[in-house]
């Protein structure tokens, strides 16, 4: 019926139109609804943390046990081609180094043989006056395999988590000294937070004079020595232990040693090797008793009797 | 179905490249590259990445896909939860609204774009923190590591080039 389709054509052209203009508003709506999702979901989660309702540990610590398996993949070789890289800039030194290396270990052979002399009075000592060990058993050697925080945050990421023993706040440590404190662990994985961390504080001591103060970081490769008493005598050069007050590190871990004394800002260099770190260990420490642990052994006992 | 459906059926696996290469540059930037400030030397990957599939490829780099790199990037780099999210959507909202005025420009041209929408983002970024942290933030390492970023755009700008060039013709 040719006479019954031409009248038809502009409203089928009109509902076609129409139907192309739903979709194109649809197709906006559903672009915008989109923006607008995220960013509210992104404003939600940043309101959380403004009001430090922050989400678990744990949520970040499932996060660095997902990506963990990829940076260990691609850390190997990075770190095959660092040293290899570095062997190559030091090949041109190696006669000097050589030399350097036999006159030090020369020097350490009679450091050895006192220490070890030291050591054995120090143990007839302590055995006599029935004084505690202070040894620290590690929880863990854990190799570096991230770095995180941006500008934001001195953190790094290490191979070892809950399955290998290590818990929120453990000490660690390199071969130099303390680096930092455990933040939050995943299975695999943990972070670590770094003395030089803007959140960090490290109550420490003067080796040489035992005048207490706070080793705070700044963000930046060296950390700030804060109220230490006004007429504590401090030098350049001076080493700065781990005090062991507020019981998260042990006493006398060597931590850095006074850089830069500018009236009354006094800079810190840290000992332990931040630049480059590989392995690390997390030392089993618990000074502080775990009240939990305390009325669990409680209400055990109670149950016993 | 529309316009970023339509590209992902037709180019199949491949519209997925944009956001697998910016979720391999974000794990990429944690990496322990030898130095304890490698956080801070280490060029924001992600949001090069980001910035320039959104230029070249907005319809397979969608909001959601920007979310989601930024979420990730969050909680691996265990910075407030939200942040590099917003930035990365802001990034997005941001080129889209002003796509038009340098689509087709040079690649100098997008680097100018990259490196002044960078620097805001930063600032953006600085103003979260701070508020976050109820403190005024230290700004040098953030500076250095804009800087880091903007000279990086270039030659990271580059490789990803190679990359759709090889893909997508």
């Amino acid at each position: 019926m040719a006479w019954g389709v031409r009248p038809l054509v502009p409203i089928v052209q009109s509902i076609k139109g129409l139907a192309s203009n739903t979709t194109g508003a649809r197709r906006s709506v559903r672009g915008r609804g989109g923006l607008w999702f995220y960013l509210v979901a992104s404003f939600f989660f940043l309101i959380l943390e403004l009001f430090g309702a922050s989400i678990p540990g744990q949520v970040r610590g499932v996060a660095d046990d997902v990506v963990a398996p990829v940076l260990n993949l691609l850390e190997r070789p990075l770190r095959y081609m660092q040293s290899g890289m570095e062997r190559f800039a030091g090949v041109s030194d190696i006669y000097q180094e050589n030399q350097d290396l036999r006159d030090e270990n020369d020097r350490l052979k009679q450091w050895r043989e006192a220490a070890m002399q030291l050591s054995r009075e120090n143990e007839q000592l302590r055995l006599i006056l029935k004084v505690p060990k202070r040894e620290v058993p590690a929880a863990a050697t854990a190799r570096i395999i991230g770095v995180g925080g941006g500008p934001f945050e001195r953190s790094v990421l290490a191979n070892a988590g809950s399955l290998d023993g290590v818990e929120d706040g453990l000490p660690v440590i390199d071969e130099n000294g303390l680096i930092g404190r455990v933040l939050h662990t995943g299975r695999w994985t943990s972070r670590i937070l770094l003395i030089t961390d803007i959140n960090s504080r490290v109550p420490v001591r003067l080796e040489r004079t035992g005048a207490l103060a706070i080793a705070e970081g700044q963000n930046e490769n060296y950390l700030r020595l804060r109220f230490l008493p006004a007429e504590a005598d401090i030098r350049v050069g001076d080493r700065v232990l781990a005090s062991g007050h507020g019981g998260v590190f042990p006493p006398d871990l060597p931590l850095a040693i006074v850089s830069k004394i500018d009236n009354e800002y006094m800079f810190l260099e840290p000992i332990g090797g931040l630049e480059k770190l590989d392995y690390v260990r997390i030392m089993a420490y618990h000074a502080v008793p775990d009240t939990d642990a305390l009325l669990l052994d409680d209400d055990g006992g109670a149950d016993n009797e | 179905m529309n316009k970023a459906r339509t590209a992902a059926v037709e180019l199949g696996a491949a519209s997925f490249v944009p956001l697998i290469s910016s979720f391999l540059l974000a794990v990429l930037m944690l990496l322990p590259l030898g130095s304890g400030v490698a956080n801070v030397t280490m060029p924001h990957l992600a949001m090069i990445a980001v910035f320039y599939w959104i230029t070249r490829r907005p319809m397979l780099m969608q909001y959601g896909a920007c979310a989601a790199v930024g979420l990730c990037l969050d909680l691996w780099l265990n910075v407030p939860l939200g942040l590099n999210m917003l930035l990365l959507i802001l990034a997005r909202m941001f080129v889209l609204s002003q796509l038009k005025h340098f689509k087709g420009r040079n690649n100098a041209v997008h680097w100018v774009v990259f490196v002044v929408l960078s620097f805001g983002l930063y600032f953006v970024s600085w103003l979260i923190i701070s508020a976050v942290n109820g403190v005024v933030w230290p700004v040098r390492a953030m500076f250095i590591q804009w800087l880091v970023t903007a000279f990086s755009y270039a030659p990271i700008g580059f490789l990803l080039g190679r990359l759709r060039r090889s893909i997508f013709q």
